[in-house]
């Protein structure tokens, strides 16, 4: 890493460069618009420069002016897409404190950086496991019995493995949630169909609420408290879009099963 | 009564554990977001079925909402996370999918079934689901962020 030989402060390219790739990760890893500001204004303030970003829904704008010499650079770099990783959140925002505090050095940052992107791995059986319980869960907040917990259980479990298994082959992530609502809808409607338990369209009705889009929603929501508009509204049509092809898997399923809705 | 509160509280702190992990937080945080939102949810069911005055839901959601915000700005600090990290999966137990679900239900028995009649029933359905949705996310997301305006230094240092 080339920096600037004078006390070894990185040029205002270096520090461009950088900002641009931290915002493009944390963007696409789910973090609100108010928290990318903040991170990125802290570690430019921290090299004497000052930033200004601009968070459109793919792409990020990042302008970058030194604070004595006034040499600006100014870079674009498209929304890193990855899946929401609160981890990759909490990491980048603990390297955005380092930096300020002047616990690491430029270079140190570039390689934290790099470390903290490419090592975020987790557990597939277990989020698997902890998601077809939080959904039965769900089912028994609503008022589910517990013959509707047990079905929801297993309409998650193979809805979700569904969609780990579609995801890791790279199909388009509508089709995924058209695929896994519908499979998921099936074997919620079975409460009713087979009169198993005293809630049976609780069990339908929340067998595919484990592919809600809730985090997107909550963002959207923030971001337009915040006044980021183009983002929020962004945002917002991705969730709505995946909510709509929830409704279409839920609604192919409860027509192929011959169930009613109300 | 109490039971139910605590059996509340359980299977909220359950779904806010499941929820959150899709959303790969950091091991340490799974633990505060189950307490949030064991507190929150459980105030949430005290304000609509215990109390003597039934609140609204809608109303319910913005208190429970507005002390879930709370509670994860200071104790995000102690799980050195981002108040998001511990806030947004403890908030998850409140998504109201019901509603969006018999919303879209409502919607698409417009355009299925003939008759005037029976469209405007099921868009009344439509209309008075997807208002009480969006008014609950409304609520959920405002009451949830005004903590963070409110103590702005101690949710943005969280991670120091």
């Amino acid at each position: 890493m080339t920096t600037n030989s004078d006390a070894g402060t990185p040029s205002v390219k270096e520090v461009c460069d950088f900002i641009t790739r931290y915002c493009s990760w944390l963007v696409g890893c789910g973090a609100t618009c108010i928290r990318v500001e903040k991170n990125v204004g802290r570690i430019a303030r921290a090299y004497g420069k000052e930033a200004d970003i601009s968070i459109m829904p793919r792409h990020v704008h990042v302008s970058v002016v030194d604070d004595d010499s006034h040499e600006s650079m100014t870079s674009i770099c498209k929304v890193k897409n990855t899946p929401i990783s609160f981890n990759i959140n909490t990491r980048l925002s603990e390297l955005s404190w380092e930096i300020a505090d002047g616990k690491v050095d430029f270079g140190d940052a570039v390689r934290r950086f790099d470390e903290i992107v490419d090592n975020d791995s987790q557990n597939c059986w277990v989020v698997l496991l902890l998601v077809t319980l939080a959904n039965a869960s769900f089912c028994r907040l609503f008022g589910g019995d517990f013959t509707a917990m047990a079905i929801v259980g297993v309409a998650t479990a193979v809805g979700y493995f569904l969609k780990l298994t579609m995801l890791s082959r790279g199909i388009d992530m509508r089709v995924v949630f058209i695929a896994c609502s519908f499979v998921s809808a099936v074997l919620g409607a079975t409460d009713v169909l087979f009169s198993l338990g005293d809630t049976p369209l609780v069990a339908l009705g929340t067998s595919v609420l484990y592919l809600v889009p809730g985090i997107p929603f909550l963002n959207s929501f923030s971001d337009m408290l915040y006044r980021h508009y183009i983002c929020a509204i962004s945002r917002f049509t991705d969730a709505v879009v995946l909510t709509c092809c929830l409704s279409i898997g839920l609604c192919g399923g409860m027509m192929l099963m011959n169930v009613g809705m109300f | 009564m109490i039971g139910q509160i605590l059996q509340d509280a359980l299977f909220a702190a359950i779904a806010a554990i499941g929820f959150a992990a899709i959303s790969r937080p950091p091991r340490r945080a799974y633990i505060y977001c189950a307490i949030i939102a064991a507190v929150g949810h459980s105030l949430r069911y005290v304000l609509m079925n215990v109390l003597s005055w039934h609140v609204p839901i809608i109303t319910a959601t913005l208190v429970a909402s507005f002390v879930i915000g709370v509670l994860a700005v200071f104790l995000s600090p102690v799980a050195k996370t981002p108040a998001e990290t511990c806030l947004f999966p403890a908030l998850l137990p409140m998504i109201p999918g019901m509603y969006a679900y018999k919303a879209f239900g409502g919607l698409a028995m417009c355009v299925i079934r003939q008759g005037r009649e029976a469209f405007d029933y099921y868009f009344y359905l439509f209309a008075d689901n997807a208002l009480t949705c969006g008014c609950i996310l409304l609520c959920m997301v405002v009451g949830a962020t005004i903590p963070i305006f409110i103590f702005k230094k101690v949710s943005f240092q969280a991670t120091r």
